[in-house]
């Protein structure tokens, strides 16, 4: 019966492990759609490259199936996965701050290591002031403390506020999702970028 | 076929029959029979009654008295300050945040022992922690705290003690010689049993 860590069926060091593997599979999987390339992730801004809307809502979408499903067969107690909390006004600004760097930068967190570790050298100055930022944010906490903490909401789930059931949501957010592709497709038609 | 349209073939299947399923609402047994027998065994989670006869009438916060039996029954007669959890309805879910917390101490009583103790079960194997049982119930609670019988001279002095604070809790939650009909009066008022212990005294004053 899962998840593992909270049930107590695999050890923190196991944890521990599994997460490593699955570092290095998400890091496998974005070099290999190409978010190595500062200009293929902005170009989801632009609208001549929608793979950045792809490939993460593809995985979203996987993972939610998966979870629903395993949920229906016995295999996993929804309850005891951890789910952020939710401070509604530091999601906000920190959209906001990432958007922005987003389209300045061309990289977010995750893939700004993948273009470091192949020698891009805009990927390492964007590590270096990644670093910059949690470091700045943690000397000037006291500063942000208030908006940090503001607006606490729990834990709530999408479909439980709207009032449907997870299954249905899934199946709006899936329709969504494919509606969103189709948009996506259609900008890259209109938006064409010779070379990037 | 292109790729968006093969995508969609195979996902909105699966998103029909998840969204078309009702959801799992089944909660799984976090404890195996072994592990409930030896909790049972070593008889931890029973709480006298004279443990919550004082924390009544301290009025300690972390108590929160739980009724096991029917809603007929509780509405005859209630502990001061108890909620109704009919043993029937202990698993669904408007009481799963009751019974499954860490902040206060559920002490579930019933008529005798037997029902509080099977939900106290049933509970344990769910993986909810801080739910006690009342030992001897109601039945024990109304000979012991409510009318508490002298101890003959020869006990010893700690029986004494234990007569003295059972007459005064008994008399602060209303009871000093009464029967159960007289006790249900106040079944309905509020946590507040300063005022009906000085109402009581004088009844209890003059029947003795």
């Amino acid at each position: 019966m899962g998840p593992l860590a909270p049930n107590e069926l695999i050890s923190e060091n196991t944890n521990f492990l599994f997460a490593f593997l699955i570092g290095i599979a998400f890091g496998f999987v974005l070099e290999s759609s190409g978010f190595s390339s500062s200009r293929k992730l902005a170009g989801i801004f632009y609208g001549y490259d929608a793979v950045v809307l792809k490939v993460f809502f593809t995985g979203a979408i996987t993972c939610m199936l998966g979870l629903l499903f395993m949920s229906l067969f016995g295999w996993i107690d929804l309850d005891l996965v951890y789910v952020n909390p939710t401070y509604l006004t530091s999601a906000i600004v920190g959209g906001v701050v990432m958007g922005a760097g987003f389209i300045m930068g061309g990289f977010c967190p995750g893939t700004s290591f993948c273009g470091a570790a192949i020698g891009k050298i805009d990927g390492m100055v964007f590590v270096a002031g990644l670093f910059l930022g949690i470091y700045g944010f943690a000397f000037t906490y006291g500063w942000w403390e208030k908006l940090y903490m503001a607006n606490y909401l729990g834990e709530p789930k999408i479909s439980a506020s709207l009032g449907l059931s997870d299954g249905l949501f899934g199946l709006i957010l899936i329709l969504a999702a494919l509606a969103m592709f189709w948009v996506a497709e259609w900008a890259e038609k209109k938006f064409p970028r010779e070379a990037y | 076929m292109k790729p968006l349209k093969l995508l969609g073939l195979f996902i909105i299947p699966m998103g029909l029959i998840i969204a078309a399923v009702p959801q799992n609402k089944t909660n799984p047994y976090k404890l195996t029979a072994e592990e409930v027998l030896n909790e049972a065994n070593t008889r931890n989670q029973f709480v006298t009654a004279d443990v919550v006869a004082d924390m009544i009438i301290k009025k300690d916060p972390t108590l929160r008295l739980i009724d096991v039996r029917s809603q007929e029954e509780f509405e005859k007669f209630s502990l001061p300050g108890a909620i109704n959890i009919p043993s029937a309805s202990l698993l669904s879910e408007e009481y799963a945040d009751i019974l499954n917390q860490d902040v206060k101490m559920n002490v579930l009583y019933s008529n005798g022992t037997l029902a509080a103790n099977e939900a106290w079960m049933i509970t344990r194997q769910l993986g909810y922690t801080n739910n006690y049982v009342l030992e001897g119930g109601l039945n024990y609670w109304f000979d012991a705290i409510l009318n508490p019988q002298k101890p003959a001279s020869t006990n010893p002095d700690e029986e004494f003690a234990k007569y003295d604070f059972r007459k005064s809790a008994g008399q602060a939650l209303g009871g000093g010689g009464l029967t159960v009909q007289a006790a249900s009066d106040q079944a309905g008022t509020s946590a507040k049993p300063v005022v009906k212990a000085a109402a009581k005294k004088k009844k209890a004053a003059g029947g003795c």
